[in-house]
């Protein structure tokens, strides 16, 4: 590696930090609607997949270390990654302890992220020649399919098994297979980002129009502000090691291997829900059970997107599981400058030491970066995004982004296509189907519906 | 002002009109920076594709920025 990429590693990664602190902070902002459309920017801007994927690195510590704080203080996640840790924390606050959490969790957080990253790029290296015979294909039913995809299909069929509504989940998995291919085809090409960012934006698209409609708006209407109370915080020591028990950290390190290993076909949010609810059920005593659970679930968060990122990138080559079909989605996309995927680029261009380099240093700065600024101004940051940004102006964003990236697919056709997509996403989810399930029928509808037609019966 | 009503989405407190108004502003401004795109690489000679998402993006969080400042934030924070 020479100095010049050297320097552009660390301040990709800086700037990666700073920004996604602050996203991390801000509630309501979905993971793979802000980190899917910057990495994606960036691809196509022409930078490099490996500094794309350092940039995205230091984003998940970043981003999966802040958006728990606004948890801690006043009860508001600040992504879809911490919303289970709402409740634990709710008890946590009852007792007096919402700055114990707080740093508790800000230190899980480098525990799972090093833990993840030892555990997915050791693994990576000696799964890898497993690759090639998953990448392999097969003929069935004289379709063409790739070895990966029954890996999906399990995943999806799994996850649609822990769905709050199981028999919808299964239902909706070639239903909607049959919606995107559709589409696809009509279009004349296969559409990937605006279909993802219209099954992400999909619960908040199919909220905002029932409230046009005359009866159904009644349940959202709110009278006056919305009240939050934010709490004090004692000042809090540097030292990372000072702020975990043993119990926390060997369960933060146990749990931040196994889950990082599940994420390439599991998803995160499911696997953060189901471990910690488990910790938090072995302890009799009520409080500490929710400290635990919230300080683990936060190690997860970081595990689940390095492990979910980093095994299908590195050993697959395709996005397995939800994470990598999600957040990491840009990197498994084919580009014209670099004539094949960004995945394919990193691993043929950069040997296997460089980009385990890459990936500490990229981590190494994003936590020197954010855990001084999270452990010293964490309130000051909450007290602030909470005072002056509106959420209107956040998801006039978010909605801006998708409409453009629409366009850019596939025209005025792209967002009609969108709309339809985020509407049936959204009511799906209404009906107790995880986002999850849709994103893996996303991956693998190209080879589900001719699957489909080629049956026999 | 404490009787206005607001709906509720994704947990926070929003005016239908504002966000209306919220997402016209992004989204006008990230189509126009988007269709600017090819005339700009052309100038400078880049690949228009990469240019036209980095440059709506780049419009969007403009409109971001001027929708933080005109809309009121429906939080009240009390510190407790």
């Amino acid at each position: 590696m020479d100095p010049m990429s050297l320097l552009l590693v660390v301040i990709l990664s800086i700037l990666s930090t700073l920004l996604y602190i602050f996203i991390g902070i801000l509630p309501g902002t979905d993971e793979t609607a802000t980190m899917a459309p910057i990495a994606l920017t960036l691809l196509l801007a022409g930078m490099d997949p490996m500094l794309v994927l350092v940039w995205f690195i230091a984003s998940i510590a970043a981003f999966k270390m802040a958006d728990s704080i606004p948890v801690a203080l006043a009860g508001i996640p600040g992504g879809v990654m911490a919303v289970p840790q709402v409740p634990d924390a709710l008890i946590a606050k009852e007792h007096g302890l919402a700055d114990v959490i707080l740093r508790k969790g800000i230190a899980a957080s480098v525990v799972g992220q090093v833990v993840a990253i030892v555990v997915s790029l050791a693994l990576s290296y000696y799964i890898m020649p497993v690759g090639d015979w998953l990448r392999a294909t097969d003929v069935v039913l004289g379709v063409k399919v790739a070895r990966w995809f029954w890996l999906v299909l399990v995943g999806v069929v799994v996850l649609a098994l822990t769905s709050r509504n199981r028999f919808i989940a299964l239902i909706s998995i070639p239903a909607v297979a049959l919606v995107f291919q559709g589409l696809r085809a009509v279009y004349g090409k296969s559409v990937y980002i605006s279909f993802f960012l219209g099954i992400t934006i999909g619960p908040m698209m199919f909220e905002l129009l029932s409230m046009l409609h005359r009866e159904l708006r009644n349940s959202y209407v709110r009278k006056g502000l919305k009240e939050v109370k934010l709490l004090k915080v004692e000042k809090i020591s540097l030292n990372p090691l000072k702020i975990l028990t043993k119990e926390e950290l060997t369960h933060s390190t146990i749990w931040s291997a196994v889950t990082s290993v599940l994420a390439t076909v599991m998803s995160p949010v499911g696997l953060t829900t189901l471990i910690g609810d488990l910790l938090r059920e072995s302890k009799k005593d009520r409080v500490r059970g929710a400290v635990l659970a919230y300080t683990v679930r936060d190690a997860i968060k970081n595990a689940t997107y390095i492990g979910g990122t980093l095994i299908p990138l590195l050993v697959i080559g395709a996005p397995t599981g939800p994470m990598a079909a999600g957040p990491a989605a840009p990197f498994f996309g084919k580009y014209d400058h670099l004539g094949m995927t960004a995945r394919d680029f990193i691993v043929t261009h950069y040997d296997y030491l460089t980009i385990v380099v890459m990936i500490f240093i990229s981590t190494a700065i994003a936590f020197l970066v954010a855990y001084p600024i999270l452990v010293k101004y964490s309130r000051a940051l909450t007290l602030a995004v909470f005072r002056r940004v509106p959420a209107e102006a956040l998801y006039g964003l978010f909605i801006a982004i998708v409409l453009m990236l629409s366009y850019y697919d596939a025209k005025i056709a792209g967002i009609f296509g969108t709309i339809i997509v985020s509407l049936v996403s959204g009511a799906l989810w209404r009906l107790g189907v995880s986002l999850g399930v849709l994103f893996m029928v996303l991956v693998s509808a190209p080879t589900l519906v001719p699957l489909l037609m080629a049956l026999p019966i | 002002m404490g009787d206005d009503e607001y709906y509720e989405l994704y947990g926070e407190y929003v005016s239908l009109k504002e966000l209306g108004i919220a997402t016209l502003i992004s989204s006008v401004i990230a189509m126009i920076f988007f269709s600017l795109a090819p005339s700009i690489a052309n100038l400078i000679g880049t690949q228009a594709t990469g240019l036209s998402i980095t440059l709506g993006a780049v419009g969007a969080a403009i409109g971001f920025a001027i929708s933080t400042l005109i809309i009121k934030v429906k939080r009240v924070v009390s510190e407790v």
